[in-house]
């Protein structure tokens, strides 16, 4: 590489002005606008209905007392894990008690389990659509001009996706067309956005997968899932757990930390 | 059951001038920074400008003269270099400076940080209440039913009828 | 166990993890920004580019600490560079600041040496 001669290729700057300027304002004005369409797309929570909620509650009461349980003293542990496990296997907190060991319904089927998956379609709809667009606007007019040089050099594999357009044969793979400016813009805008929209703002796309595999509250009262067998594993988790207190020694400990 | 409102009362006319107090340091703070930010700001552009007409000095040299120069384009002068570097360095520090107070992570540490200095401590920058602010974790130990100083209350609310009394 | 009793006895405030870690990315993106500028005004190429980006976001994390974690840690009893009393993790607070920005550092890289260039 060190042999050959450093290509130069001029340029002319009102590439600059017409293609790199464009493609970064319009990239930060779609960021902006598609933070805003996040937050007013974001419906609101659906209320449920008595019987649900006491059904998801309880679940969770039973996952809280089992999470903290080295708070409690050793006899409100035991009087609450008895109450709930007689209540879980007993199915008392379940919405149609009678439906019990039926297989739950389809999920499609289910007019509430839609709204859930229609959101998740417009979240997704919302980072799809306009990049698209943008990559097709940016393919229709500004394909196979050189606009820029990368300071780092690059194998020639790359050559094939930085220089789209360009049918160049002997071009260094540095040089870079309009369509490889967009994906550093991809990449790159994030603090822009940062700075603009405030930290938790919707435009970032890698802050959305990020939010998307952590596991949250919906997937787990999602469609599909049978609350009895929920319960049943949680009665089995909370029998099992070996309780001890944090205030177990708590004097011993208070004495050590005195220094006289 | 009328207690809290009175409890309100009792506690909302020192909390000004706490506020006033803790404003102050802030103020300042966040104008030294912003000052720096924008010093090394200016002296980034002209930089930068610096840079841009060097270079294209040099390719418009290297055109005319048709002597095969090409490292005369790499070369930047030694002024220009510094004046990037401490360009950096000025609004690196003023950034460093604005940034938010940290909180101390570990619960006791915390909330003896709480019990000391009140709420000044989680101003932000501009002197504002944090949106993420929830408050000394403890408050609610004082509503608790077990908890309540019924009599110290009823002091309290007896204080206030007197005082507001005459009016 | 035991380190998880500990973490029992002496518990961790979730919100006050956030906002520092917050505080301290945000910080860690705009300078990675800014050391972008830097890197393409000076016009440096390949691995000084990226050995500039190393030694300046280093600074900043020293930086940072020096001005905003040492003040308050040090008196508390802390070894020097020892961020734990406000940070989880010292690998994350040393390092992690490379790859946060890394993104941002190459796009204003390109984008000013291709603008002083021209």
């Amino acid at each position: 590489m060190a042999q050959v001669p450093v290509q130069t290729i001029h340029r002319d700057p009102q590439l600059f002005y017409w293609i790199l300027f464009p493609i970064t304002a319009v990239m930060i004005l779609t960021g902006v606008l598609r933070h805003y369409a996040t937050v007013l797309m974001a419906s609101a929570a659906k209320k449920l209905d008595q019987k649900t909620m006491r059904e998801q509650r309880s679940l969770l009461h039973g996952i809280n007392v089992r999470g903290n349980s080295h708070a409690l003293s050793k006899r409100s542990f035991t009087a609450r894990r008895d109450a709930l496990i007689t209540a879980y296997e007993s199915g008392a907190y379940l919405k149609d008690p009678e439906r019990r060991g039926q297989a739950p319904p389809n999920p499609m089927s289910d007019p509430s389990s839609m709204e859930g998956m229609m959101g998740m379609m417009k979240n997704q709809m919302a980072m799809i659509i306009p990049n698209t667009l943008i990559m097709s606007w940016i393919n229709a007019f500004f394909s196979g001009y050189v606009i820029m040089k990368l300071p780092f050099p690059l194998t020639i594999k790359f050559k094939s996706m930085l220089q789209a357009g360009v049918a160049t044969k002997d071009m260094d793979p540095r040089w870079m067309s309009s369509i490889s400016w967009y994906f550093l813009c991809i990449f790159g805008l994030q603090p822009v956005f940062n700075f603009l929209l405030g930290s938790d703002n919707a435009a970032s796309q890698m802050a959305q997968q990020m939010g998307g595999m952590a596991p949250n509250a919906g997937q787990m009262f999602g469609p599909g899932v049978d609350p009895d067998k929920q319960f049943l594993a949680e009665a089995e988790n909370l029998a099992v757990i070996e309780h001890y207190s944090v205030l177990d020694g708590v004097e011993q400990r208070l004495l050590e930390g005195i220094k006289v | 059951m009328t207690s809290p409102p009175v409890q309100l009362q009792a506690i909302t006319p020192s909390l000004p001038t706490r506020r006033d107090k803790a404003v102050a340091p802030f103020r300042i703070m966040t104008w030294i920074s912003k000052t720096i930010t924008l010093l090394g700001a200016v002296l980034l552009g002209h930089a930068c400008y610096s840079a841009q007409e060097h270079s294209a000095l040099q390719s418009f040299k290297a055109a005319t003269t048709t002597l095969t120069s090409t490292s005369a384009v790499a070369s930047l002068p030694i002024d220009i270099a510094i004046e990037t570097v401490v360009a950096t360095l000025v609004i690196l520090l003023g950034l460093v400076l604005g940034t938010r107070p940290l909180r101390p992570i570990q619960w006791n540490v915390w909330a003896g940080k709480i019990e000391r200095e009140g709420e000044e401590g989680f101003l932000d920058s501009e002197g504002e209440m944090n949106r993420d602010f929830v408050g000394n974790p403890f408050s609610f130990l004082e509503t608790r039913p077990g908890f309540v100083d019924i009599r110290k209350q009823r002091k309290e609310f007896a204080g206030w009828i007197k005082n507001s009394g005459p009016q | 166990m035991s380190s998880e009793r500990e973490l029992q006895i002496s518990p961790i405030v979730q919100e006050a993890v956030m906002n520092n870690s917050k505080t301290l990315y945000n910080l860690q993106s705009l300078t990675a920004s800014l050391f972008g500028v830097g890197a393409g005004i000076l016009g440096l190429e390949s691995y000084s580019g990226f050995l500039f980006y190393v030694v300046c976001s280093l600074l900043t994390t020293m930086l940072f600490y020096v001005l905003r974690v040492a003040p308050t840690s040090l008196p508390s009893g802390k070894a020097a560079f020892d961020a734990s009393r406000y940070f989880r993790s010292q690998f994350e607070f040393w390092t992690g600041g490379l790859m946060n920005g890394l993104a941002g550092f190459i796009l204003t890289w390109t984008l000013f040496y291709g603008l002083v260039r021209a």
